[in-house]
């Protein structure tokens, strides 16, 4: 029995893939022979689609990429995991896809679908759509001699949300809203030639682009810069920005750091559904000045406050307006009236489909300015101008 | 019963826990958002108390049974030797199918998850080969070591689970109402056809010694089954989405592919692929154990092991036979086989207790 047990035992080792010479079945493999790809770009081409895969810096090794046309994604990619100089690329790591602006209208679906069944790949994988030109090129234009592409893609997708303009959505959501929704928002980048100001990094710079609005075969539209703004509001998306409310003779940049949307389907007596009030209160903090406005003065701060509140509505409106224009559901409005009036909404006479496009929006947005940080006052104001609040309150404290 | 061959209460319980791990794990949580949709991650609170109920049902069957006896002892008993017989027979065979229906679908998991190249005979006839080593020794063995993969299985699920839980969204688990209550229901379904197959345990109930100081309820461990049914269904609902979910075969497997640990480790899906492979082996162990089981009081045969062999080259066969393809596969593990399962676990099982209850055999 313990004959049998151990020779068992042996044959199961050598079905293991843990020994390179003996196994019959292997999936091991040594690691100076595999090629971890970070970033994969997909563009259309002539025959069917070009793909490429770059892979990661090591010490003393740069970053290589490698490139393959073929029919589909599928038989392209296969063919060039292979390619690497002898080393097989290897897809688990991957953490992003850049797809040409001419792909993603016709290979979105065969992207995600790629991404779905293939077990390398990652679901949560982010998308971008390249515009203005084809995504190999944007990849191989960012990259440095040090600085492999997948960095300074990474480093744009953490840092977009924190400067509001835009959010790279992860495959999974993605295909998520593409089934739920019949449309779904991707971050789109573009590459733009600049003055090299280090040596380490290519000739192109990549920027955000706003998001696209993608239905699984073609594309709906592009949003604008303030569209994709209004869309990471209420979408839940946005984390920070700066922008410059000018009041008086000062403009004051401002950084809007906490968004709370609150969103509510309003019905009428007889149960339909009348209008969506949108509120948004936002939370602000002063970042620098240039010119003088006493912030002390409540009614200064409320001017601000309204400056804030009608940008950022502004924003609000014209991606809502896109909405209907488009006739997409994009910012999943019906999905947020859903969750927050589950019944009525069930039980409304109308079909969501019917009538959200001419369906009214009431948007509000209040604006709180919380805090200067440790500036008080400029030296302008607390310091040299005669009747200042700082010089008032120096001169009561003397008094007392 | 030989007296060497004896397990506890707990050991019993903790065969099956691991057991049903296995398909618990397999069929969620598509099955049940597949019928329940969003609501489906309440679906298994429905299906623990569907199972409890069953559970009481078939304690109150054989409350009075003698001790020592096992399902297929208590059927020869309360059916006569023939009928007994022809029970045993059928529930052999079907088990024999399911054993290969088993290491098939174990198989075609590895294939569609982790070794897109792999070869499906080999997963097969190792796993049935490990099997048969296995359930040719004594049942306290295979008991014994349940209880040590255990609290490493538990351990397992719940880092994994607890490293899932920043891609959860609420919006993707409501809206749930009052009204959801029918979908809840249809969601259970799936869930509760795996915690019915407690029902197939019952033929080892004859190794169980008789521990009076032990309570003996299973209960608690249908409880924590439950649990682990509601944390995979919450966790793959809440991070895919209804539609992604009912999309993917192995939607829970496709959370754990996404998991990042302190954002340094990535890919840790081998340790899940583990736990597939050691709560397959051990159902398949348990499966072989007890078909030879209802050989060996059939026949009369003394020794259980003699049986394990054949009925492991009749599950290969069956593992090999019962589809083409995965395509095939799939169209018997919807819907074909959960059925048949059902039947055997809900209906023909309490059903021959009570025939035996009502005829005062025990």
């Amino acid at each position: 029995m313990k004959r049998a047990v151990f020779l068992s035992l042996a044959v199961c080792l050598a079905l293991t893939g843990c020994s390179s010479g003996l196994t019959i079945f292997s999936n091991y493999r040594r690691l100076e022979m595999i090629e971890l790809v970070r970033t994969v770009t997909v563009d259309a081409a002539e025959d069917g689609v070009n793909v490429s895969i770059c892979g990661t810096a090591g010490e003393k090794q740069e970053a290589r990429m490698y490139q393959n046309t073929g029919p589909s994604i599928g038989v392209a990619m296969n063919e060039l995991t292979l390619m690497p100089l002898g080393r097989q690329a290897i897809l688990s790591h991957t953490e992003s896809m850049l797809i040409g602006e001419d792909a993603a209208k016709t290979r979105l679906d065969e992207v995600l679908d790629y991404v779905e069944r293939f077990s390398e790949m990652r679901l949560d994988t982010g998308l971008f759509i390249v515009r203005d030109g084809t995504a190999l090129d944007l990849v191989s234009g960012v990259a440095g001699k040090e600085t492999p592409a997948a960095d300074v893609v990474a480093g744009l997708a953490e840092n977009m949300p924190k400067v509001g303009e835009g959010y790279v959505f992860s495959c999974r959501e993605i295909a998520a809203s593409l089934s739920e929704n019949g449309c779904a928002l991707i971050q789109c980048v573009r590459g733009e030639k600049e003055e090299k100001l280090f040596e380490d990094r290519g000739d192109l710079n990549i920027k955000p682009a706003g998001f696209a609005v993608m239905l699984p075969d073609s594309t709906a539209g592009y949003l604008t810069e303030e569209e994709t703004l209004g869309a990471m509001l209420i979408l839940g998306k946005y984390e920070s920005h700066n922008l410059d409310v000018p009041v008086e003779d000062a403009v004051l940049t401002v950084s809007v750091d906490l968004v709370k949307p609150k969103i509510r389907p309003v019905f009428s007596d007889s149960g339909e559904l009348e209008r969506i009030r949108l509120e948004l209160e936002l939370q602000s903090n002063l970042v620098s000045m240039d010119g003088l406005a006493d912030l002390r003065d409540e009614k200064l701060r409320r001017k601000v406050e309204e400056k804030l509140s009608e940008l950022m509505g502004g924003a609000l409106e014209k991606v809502l307006e896109r909405e209907r224009t488009l006739g997409l559901d994009f910012l999943d409005l019906e999905g947020i009236c859903e969750r927050r009036e589950p019944i009525k909404m069930e039980d409304m006479p109308q079909r969501w489909e019917d009538i959200f496009t001419a369906l009214p929006v009431d948007v509000s947005v209040k604006s709180v300015l919380m805090r200067t940080y440790d500036i008080i006052d400029p030296p302008e104001i607390s310091g040299k101008e005669e009747g200042s609040p700082w010089e008032k309150l120096t001169e009561s404290l003397r008094g007392s | 019963m030989g007296k060497t061959d004896r397990i506890t209460e707990r050991q019993l319980r903790v065969l099956l826990f691991v057991s049903l791990l296995s398909p618990m794990i397999r069929i969620l949580p598509s099955a049940a958002v597949m019928l329940g949709g969003r609501a489906a991650w309440l679906s298994p609170i429905a299906a623990f108390a569907a199972g409890a109920a069953l559970l009481a049902l078939t304690r109150a069957l054989r409350k009075n049974a003698p001790e020592g006896l096992g399902l297929q002892d208590m059927a020869m008993l309360g059916l006569g030797p023939v009928a007994g017989r022809v029970f045993g027979v059928l529930s052999a065979l079907w088990l024999t199918y399911y054993g290969g229906f088993l290491a098939r679908s174990a198989a075609e998991r590895l294939l569609s998850t982790v070794y897109p190249n792999g070869n499906t005979p080999v997963f097969i006839v190792v796993m049935l080969l490990a099997a048969v080593l296995t359930a040719s020794g004594l049942t306290k063995t295979v008991s014994r070591t349940a209880e040590v993969l255990m609290p490493i299985l538990l351990g397992v699920i719940a880092v994994v689970l607890v490293f899932a839980a920043p891609d959860i969204s609420a919006e993707n688990l409501l809206p749930v109402t009052y009204r959801s209550w029918r979908d809840i229901l249809y969601g259970a379904a799936p869930i509760f056809n795996v915690t019915a197959g407690f029902g197939y345990f019952l033929f080892l109930r004859g190794h169980v010694t008789a521990e009076r100081a032990v309570r003996p309820t299973a209960f608690p461990w249908l409880a924590i089954l439950s649990l682990i049914a509601l944390a995979v269904t919450f966790f793959t609902l809440g991070t895919l989405g209804e539609s992604l979910s009912i999309t993917m075969e192995n939607a829970f497997f496709m959370v754990i592919r996404n998991i990042k640990v302190f954002g340094v480790i990535e890919r840790v899906e081998a340790v899940v692929v583990a736990i597939w492979i050691v709560t397959d082996f051990i159902f398949l162990t348990s499966i072989l154990m007890i078909v030879a089981e209802i050989w060996k009081t059939v026949t009369g045969v003394k020794r259980r092991s003699f049986f394990v062999p054949p009925t492991a080259i009749l599950s290969g066969a069956a593992a090999f036979l019962t589809a083409r393809d995965a395509f095939e596969f799939l169209r018997l593990s919807e819907f074909i086989v959960p059925a048949i399962s059902l039947a055997f676990t809900v209906v023909l099982i309490p059903a021959v207790m009570a025939v035996g209850k009502l005829r005062k055999k025990y």
